[in-house]
């Protein structure tokens, strides 16, 4: 069990199962390359966000792109994307998508089966960590990743806590590169 | 032989206490229903709702077995599983909501009971016949007079008790049955609710029968500093209504300020339109740590828990009025007055005084001899700017701010000059006081926010209790045929991400000309913003229960008037019987009208116990992002889900395969996916081909608005011919439907599920 305490405090683990943390760009490229149907579910805060100048959504494409991962927009997501010329693969809220993927019969956005890993991006950090959560609880039959800059307790990889930006940008930045080579 | 017996006896003491002799309706299938009679309906609900449990933690901590780890399939030493417990926390929150609207209640009523008699009669004006819509329909009696609503209560107290004792260690061990116990503390909690504030208006005389309140003064702009002020705080009117009558007969009616926060605020305007609302839960402790409140008085339920401290710190005097929160100070119940007066001016001690006319006749001497006193100025920008300085961005009041944001940002701008940025963190704070208690450099963060909060005020239309009979008879059809698209009800608490959300919510659909209902801490944030006119949304629409209006029904407790008046449409407008007759309203209220609550800023149990009341009662919640804390919803999974119905004219199952509502409860985390979400859940399987069409062209306007163009991926499950298309898109959705390959199907003439599952309520009831 890690001692790793969330960023934010109201995200506490009271529990015994925590989040392998990875700081390690190629590690988390390995585990997303491994999977045989990742997908990447982007929530609102990309929507506003950046990260020195260049929006945060931009290197949400750019992962999807590098390792062909389909889009799951959430919130009011698919305008920002919709405006960068990027149709979402599937639309469903969060609640949506995580009662989806509880379910192991359930054939995926792309109609091909359920997903086995599942990467989380831009959600606001209490309601990521009670959705990952309900994952961790009732989806047994699947992985969960998180890209945002915080420690999450309830998903299976997560990025620890960064302080800076320009951490969060390196690693973002190198796990894109990892995942073209 | 025994057991026959055994429910005859019951059925007697039930038809006793219900009146059942007189034959106003026929008593029907359940009167006074225990947990098991209305256990088919939820579990037909539930299976088409499924609940989502998220937990907050991985383990049960409730015995002394424990802790015990319920991942990964693991069950606890007593035998639970993690779903089971987390049914069972969300029965306990809603018990805790439902015990404290019924409580407040009782309270109310004893004291009325103890001023007016228990014959006073229930009259609420000429515009209410169906005087208690939920007591009628849940426990079969009309209440007549005061120690008739003592019976509602009785009877809701009696089953808080067996739903309390099951959350036992070692009790039910099904979370399908913890969630129907739930639903049944949520159907209770209306009913507690519905006796609050029916026994408030008539023993308060609050305005009744009446659409156009006082529109009274909101903000702390609006409080006259120059006069002593007397802050009530919580829920229960007892004693800020005992206030106003000892300002009323001393004439100091004009001399004392008399302002609010949380639903006593509602509930003292309702008795008098000269006293404040100062503002919501959230601005609980900017407010007292201004200073400006002289008294504060306090009573149940909202109010924090460290109010004597607070007080303290302000240099305010404060009164505990009621037995739920005395906080350890003395009781000063049988003190003499001018003792009391004289140890909370002298000695700035602080009393529990539990006789209501006693604490007011206190608290405004307190007050009249304190406030001048009292130092009224506000921080100065050069002074804000002074204690900013301080901080050195360590960034902990982030970390600790349950609404995610960095105060300490807005700090340092603050310590540069500019306050921009605290200007919009004002609005997104939900006033816990985290930060300031957290910051290593105590930087007094609540008292620097005094250079970022307006001082402008606002204005609140009263709340106005019960929808009338005869507003129903206006727009009963043209909600259940679905040509009014809607009626859509903001409540609950201030646990909002940005203050703002509510109002443009609130706007968006009155503009649209859905019936707009608000209540509570909502009603008051929907009023604080105004327009480029200088007008708030209760200036500019009209007060009625029709399509456009914005209609303040009251507080927390006048939530069951929202309910009620769904009821009303059924027994009114469909002119199905209420008494005793729960699912058969539901289940009319599931099918056939569009309803929709929004508790975008839900925090408290007691809007757990109202929001599951509403999913009983087939009104489908929307939930704001911190409401993924109450760790359970109700949704469905459209394409797989069952959305058989029986056709009631034709007696024949259909499957629909449309998912009207979708959910039953649902959180979103922006207020942009709320009002897409808003428009699709007031859809129903009732809807004529027009009212679909307009209900249709809201769903498709909010989507192309908020979501980036196209047409809802779903759109087809919604349209069952041609004719349910809106004009505006017709074309586009043609195209799009044959894209798809849509194939049109016949609407069903009279959709309910009753006969789709084991009942003893016959389908030929619903016609």
């Amino acid at each position: 069990m890690s001692a790793t305490v969330p960023f934010h405090r109201v995200n506490v683990l009271t529990g015994i199962k925590s989040a392998r943390m990875i700081e390690d760009a190629g590690e988390y490229a390995k585990l997303i390359k491994r999977a045989k149907r990742p997908l990447l579910v982007l929530g609102p805060l990309l929507v506003k966000g950046s990260l020195n100048g260049r929006f945060l959504i931009e290197y949400a494409f750019e992962i999807a792109k590098s390792a062909s991962i389909p889009i799951c927009a959430t919130g009011h997501v698919k305008v920002k994307m919709m405006e960068a010329g990027v149709k979402p693969d599937s639309e469903y809220d969060v609640v949506e998508i995580i009662n989806a993927l509880k379910d192991p019969d359930w054939m995926g956005v792309k109609k091909e089966g359920n997903h086995d890993l599942v990467i989380f991006f831009g959600i606001r950090s209490d309601f990521a960590e009670q959705g990952l959560s309900v994952l961790k609880h009732f989806a047994p039959h699947l992985k969960t990743m998180t890209l945002c800059k915080f420690y999450f307790p309830h998903a299976n990889y997560s990025l620890p806590n960064i302080k800076k930006d320009e951490q969060w940008k390196e690693f973002l930045e190198a796990l894109i590169s990892n995942l073209r080579g | 032989m025994a057991e026959l017996k055994e429910i005859r006896k019951r059925l007697e003491e039930i038809e006793k206490l219900i009146k059942a002799e007189i034959a106003w309706e026929p008593v029907g299938p359940t009167p006074m229903p225990e947990v098991p009679a209305l256990r088919n309906w939820d579990m037909r609900l539930l299976k088409t709702y499924a609940p989502w449990y998220a937990p907050f933690c991985d383990l049960c901590c409730l015995c002394t077995f424990g802790k015990c780890d319920l991942t990964e399939d693991r069950r606890g030493a007593c035998g639970i599983d993690i779903a089971t417990q987390q049914a069972r926390m969300v029965l306990l929150a809603c018990l805790i909501g439902c015990s404290c609207h019924t409580a407040h209640g009782a309270h109310i009523l004893e004291y009325l009971i103890e001023k007016h008699g228990p014959d006073k009669k229930i009259d609420l004006g000429r515009g209410i016949e169906v005087e208690a819509p939920h007591i009628r329909t849940v426990i079969g009696l009309k209440p007549e007079t005061l120690s008739d609503l003592k019976i509602a209560i009785e009877y809701v107290y009696k089953e808080i008790t067996h739903l309390l004792d099951s959350v036992h260690t070692g009790q039910e061990g099904s979370y399908l049955d913890y969630e129907s116990k739930a639903l049944h503390a949520g159907m209770l909690d209306h009913v507690g609710m519905e006796a609050a504030d029916i026994a408030q208006i008539v023993g308060f005389n609050y305005p009744t029968s009446v659409a156009e309140t006082p529109l009274v003064g909101l903000g702390w702009g609006a409080i006259d500093k120059t006069k002593p002020v007397i802050l009530v705080v919580g829920h229960n009117p007892v004693t800020s209504t005992a206030l106003i009558d000892y300002l009323r007969a001393n004439n100091l009616y004009d001399k004392v300020e008399v302002g609010g926060i949380c639903c006593t605020a509602l509930e003292t305007t309702r008795y008098s339109d000269r006293a404040k609302v100062v503002g919501p839960l959230s601005r609980q402790l900017f407010f007292l740590r201004t200073g400006i409140p002289d008294v504060i008085m306090t009573d149940e339920q909202c109010i924090r828990t460290d109010m004597p401290i607070e007080a303290s710190k302000a240099g305010s005097a404060l009164i505990a009025t009621l037995d739920k929160a005395m906080y350890g100070l003395p009781d000063a119940t049988e003190m003499a007055t001018e003792e009391i007066v004289k140890q909370m001016v002298g000695e700035k001690k602080h009393f529990a005084i539990l006789e209501p006319a006693k604490a007011a006749e206190v608290a405004v001497k307190v007050a009249m001899e304190i406030a001048p006193q009292r130092k009224k100025e506000w921080l100065s920008e050069e002074e804000a700017k002074g204690l900013a300085e301080r901080c050195n961005d360590c960034g902990m009041c982030e970390r600790v701010c349950p609404n995610l944001f960095s105060i300490g940002d807005g700090i340092i701008e603050v310590a540069k000059g500019n306050f921009d940025l605290i200007r919009e963190q004002f609005r997104r704070c939900i006033g816990c006081g985290k930060c300031e208690e957290e910051c290593p450099r105590e930087v007094p963060i609540f008292k620097i926010m005094q250079t970022a909060a307006s001082k402008e005020s606002w204005k609140i239309r009263a709340g106005r209790g019960p929808i009338m009979d005869t507003e129903i008879r206006n727009v009963g059809a043209s909600i259940t045929l679905g040509t009014i698209p809607g009626v859509v009800a903001f409540v609950g608490c201030s646990n909002y991400p940005d203050i703002e959300d509510l109002a443009e919510m609130v706007e968006e659909f009155a503009k649209r000309k859905y019936i707009v209902v608000v209540s509570g801490c909502a009603a008051m944030v929907a009023g604080m913003k105004k327009d480029a006119d200088g007008k708030t949304i209760y200036e500019k629409y009209p007060p009625d229960f029709d399509g456009g209006g914005i209609v303040n029904v009251g507080s927390c407790v006048a939530n069951s008037h929202i309910t009620g008046a769904a009821i009303k449409v059924v027994n009114i407008f469909a002119k199905l019987p209420l008494r005793g007759n729960y699912e058969v309203v539901a289940d009319h209220t599931l099918n056939r009208l569009g309803a929709c609550g929004v508790a975008w800023g839900a925090y408290s149990q007691k809007a757990a116990a109202i929001g599951t009341g509403c999913n009983r009662l087939g009104i489908p919640v929307i939930l704001g992002p911190h409401s993924s804390k109450y760790r359970r919803l109700y949704l469905s999974r459209k394409e797989e889900g069952d959305w058989r119905v029986m056709d009631a004219r034709t007696k024949e199952v259909v499957d629909t395969g449309e998912p009207a509502p979708e959910h039953l409860t649902y959180v979103c985390e922006t207020k942009e996916k709320a009002m897409v979400m808003i428009a699709k859940l007031c859809i129903r399987r009732n809807d004529t081909p027009q009212g679909r069409a307009i209900k249709l062209n809201h769903y498709i306007s909010l989507y192309k608005k908020y979501m980036g163009g196209g047409l809802p991926e779903d759109l087809h499950l919604f349209v069952r011919r041609d004719a349910d298309l809106p004009i505006v898109y017709k074309k586009e959705a043609r195209v799009y439907l044959q894209e798809i390959g849509w194939k049109p199907k016949e609407p069903v003439g009279l959709p309910t599920l009753i006969g789709t599952y084991p009942s003893k309520v016959s389908v030929d009831s619903v016609i």
